[in-house]
């Protein structure tokens, strides 16, 4: 496929004098194209920014624009339409940069197989970096996977959804 | 000419609504329904054949068939707007060119497909554009002098993907067009010929946030094919699925009104009252998004007989929370003012395209099609709330229906009992069938040809194609700034526009 991979690898690991620092204070930044499908990965990545999963305190923020974004976030079967734009999108975020897939359809197409309007997913079309699976996937689920590129746990926020009051509740830009 | 009795003068068919026309009579019938206001719920083909559907009286279908002739049909546009669109993506589809049609662009096919006319007898070749979809202007939209701008498909704010071309003069938008079909996945392709039980999941995945609406819509219209009936407390068990998904669909839609509006504490709220909301019913019910618990013949559930302490929980859950949520609505600083006079729609918006569900109530339309549902008897009740169609009424609207649907959910514990739940098997018998169900964004219609034990052909009608053209008709005169706000208070949802 014409989605040009560029280097991930260094991204968010250890060593590397480029880097951008992550943790708290440098959220990973995130920009998500759905790129067809019901949509329903996208709400619950909707719940995950803005519901009481504390998105942010665990070190992720959603932006609107691809140039402000270290890592792409897929959700939806990717139908032909939608690939043009994802190169788009791809090629204006600044490098490093990460590619991300929310959701069966993302991965290997899930429910939507390939046809004569879909590709059915990204898999062994591009380098993925991160696979969340699930139709859809909980925002717990998604936060649990974004934080694995860290390879830390996610305890902090697992408390935050158990904590029952709206002080826990955060948004996102 | 009354329609009705129009329609009825055709020959009969298996399907005791369904009425074969020849094609003057189909002429005909197009001349008459500019005088009459007989409401159009959706043109389909299935290869050979094209279909109208009316819904005279409440819930009552009533269809008329006309064969293709060379691949030909007279359109229904130049008598209901809305059908400009139901005739595009039949064309894009297998070919079937409506003559006389008010708008002929392509709706869904934009030349990037694997082969176009993918649904007919013989698929014609690939498209042959590369690179991104070009917009194909109306000369409506062209003659309109001002800068063009564009917003979508992909704006990082989590929806459908779907691109809105504005010509502006200054802030104020003076033309709008949309593209879509960027979402369009080929569920018809799908549908046909597949399993009873896969088609109910590609139902379900139509549009989220919907998907137990879709569900149990395709799922009456399955057992109304068979001829079966389900029982009363599984039934009820839906109706629980319909209003759970109602309550958490309006928070969502509600807190995406109020973060486009800058009130982003609003927006907290109705999440996480959402995410309560969830917390509590995710673990009896099975999944969030309520997916594929509604199926042919009964429902699936993971512990349907805690549903009624679910309901009892939700309803303590609502007395607790609701009654802030909805204060918080009126009185946060700011808010309503922002909202106000944004996005009206009036009377004869909703009329021109035949739109229904909360939006058409915000308007003064008292639409629901729960009012003649079975399922709903003695417990849907008439509610009339604020009519004046603007952005803050719709979002009115959706904070009442939010404590109706859990006033609702309390009101059914008793009815529930100890219901196991379950399914009965049918037997898939050769026939026709169809099933409505008032969804969040208003009515959900199947209908369904079942042979050979398979699902031949599925038509579908949601409130999408209707709150599509009132939102390009709409935006003209409206700031620049408001469009994400007017197209979530709309529902516009570019998934189940494009199929």
């Amino acid at each position: 496929m014409g989605l040009i991979r560029a280097v991930f690898d260094a991204a968010f690991r250890q060593g590397g004098g480029r880097l951008k620092p992550v943790g708290p204070r440098w959220p990973l930044l995130l920009f998500h194209v759905d790129t067809g499908g019901c949509g329903g990965c996208g709400m619950e990545l909707q719940a995950l920014a803005t519901g009481p999963y504390d998105a942010q305190g665990a070190g992720f923020g959603f932006v609107q624009s691809p140039r402000a974004a270290d890592a792409l976030l897929v959700t939806g079967a990717v139908t032909r339409a939608m690939m043009p734009v994802l190169e788009t999108a791809w090629q204006a975020m600044p490098t490093p940069k990460g590619l991300i897939c929310v959701g069966n359809c993302a991965v290997d197409g899930g429910i939507f197989t390939e046809s004569y309007a879909v590709m059915g997913g990204l898999d062994r079309k591009v380098q993925i970096d991160l696979r969340i699976p699930g139709c859809p996937p909980s925002p717990q689920d998604v936060l649990e996977g974004l934080c694995s590129l860290f390879g830390k746990r996610l305890e902090d926020s697992a408390a935050a959804v158990q904590a029952d009051g709206a002080g826990s509740s955060s948004t996102s830009s | 000419m009354d329609p009705v009795a129009h329609i009825r003068a055709g020959a009969e068919t298996g399907t005791p609504w369904r009425f074969r026309l020849e094609e003057l009579a189909w002429r005909d019938l197009v001349d008459g329904l500019k005088q009459a206001k007989l409401p159009f719920a959706g043109l389909w083909c299935d290869g050979t054949d094209v279909h109208v559907l009316f819904l005279p009286h409440g819930n009552q279908p009533l269809a008329a068939t006309l064969a293709l002739e060379d691949g030909r049909y007279p359109a229904l546009s130049p008598a209901r707007a809305v059908s400009s669109l139901y005739e595009r993506m039949v064309f894009d589809l297998y070919g079937a060119e409506a003559m006389w049609a008010r708008d002929v662009r392509p709706l869904v096919d934009h030349e990037v497909w694997s082969s176009t006319t993918p649904l007919a007898v013989t698929p014609g070749p690939a498209g042959g554009h590369k690179g991104m979809i070009a917009f194909e202007p109306s000369e409506a939209f062209t003659a309109v002098e001002g800068l063009a701008a564009g917003v979508g498909p992909a704006t990082g704010r989590m929806e459908a993907p779907c691109h809105v071309a504005l010509t502006l003069r200054g802030e104020t938008i003076a033309a709008a067009e949309t593209v879509t079909g960027y979402a369009h996945r080929g569920m018809a392709l799908r549908w046909r010929n597949s399993r009873v039980d896969d088609a109910c999941r590609l139902t379900g995945r139509v549009a989220a946030g919907c998907s137990a609406a879709h569900q149990v819509a395709f799922c009456q219209a399955i057992e109304a094919a068979c001829g079966e009936q389900i029982g009363h407390e599984v039934s009820q068990l839906r109706v629980v699925l319909l209003e759970l998904e109602r309550c958490v669909q309006h928070l969502y839609t509600l807190a995406a009104l109020a973060r486009e509006a800058g009130a982003v504490l609003v927006a907290s709220r109705c999440m996480w009252f959402r995410e309560q909301i969830l917390k509590e019913a995710a673990p009896v019910i099975g999944s969030r998004l309520l997916m594929d618990h509604c199926v042919p013949g009964g429902v699936s559930l993971r512990s349907a007989s805690e549903v009624g302490d679910l309901c009892t929980r939700l309803t303590e859950l609502g007395d607790d929370i609701y009654p802030g949520l909805a204060d918080l609505w009126r009185s946060y600083p700011g808010l309503s003012a922002r909202l106000a006079g944004v996005g009206v729609l009036d009377r004869a918006g909703w009329e021109r395209v035949g739109l229904d569900g909360p939006v058409a109530r915000a308007s003064g339309s008292d639409s629901d099609c729960r009012r003649d549902m079975r399922l709903y008897d003695g417990l849907w009740r008439f509610t009339a709330g604020r009519q004046e169609g603007s952005v803050e009424d719709r979002a009115a609207v959706l904070v009442d229906e939010v404590g109706e649907s859990l006033r609702m959910l309390g009101d059914l514990v008793p009815r529930l009992g100890l219901t196991a739940g379950g399914r009965i098997d049918l037997s898939y018998q050769d026939g026709e069938g169809i099933g409505m169900t008032e969804g969040p964004w208003g009515r959900v219609l199947y209908w369904v040809r079942l042979l050979n034990g398979r699902v031949e052909h599925v038509f579908l009608r949601d409130p999408s194609y209707p709150a599509l053209m009132a939102f390009e008709s709409m935006l003209p005169g409206q700031n620049v700034a408001d469009v994400a706000l007017i197209k979530a208070s709309l529902g516009v949802n570019a998934a189940a526009l494009d199929g």
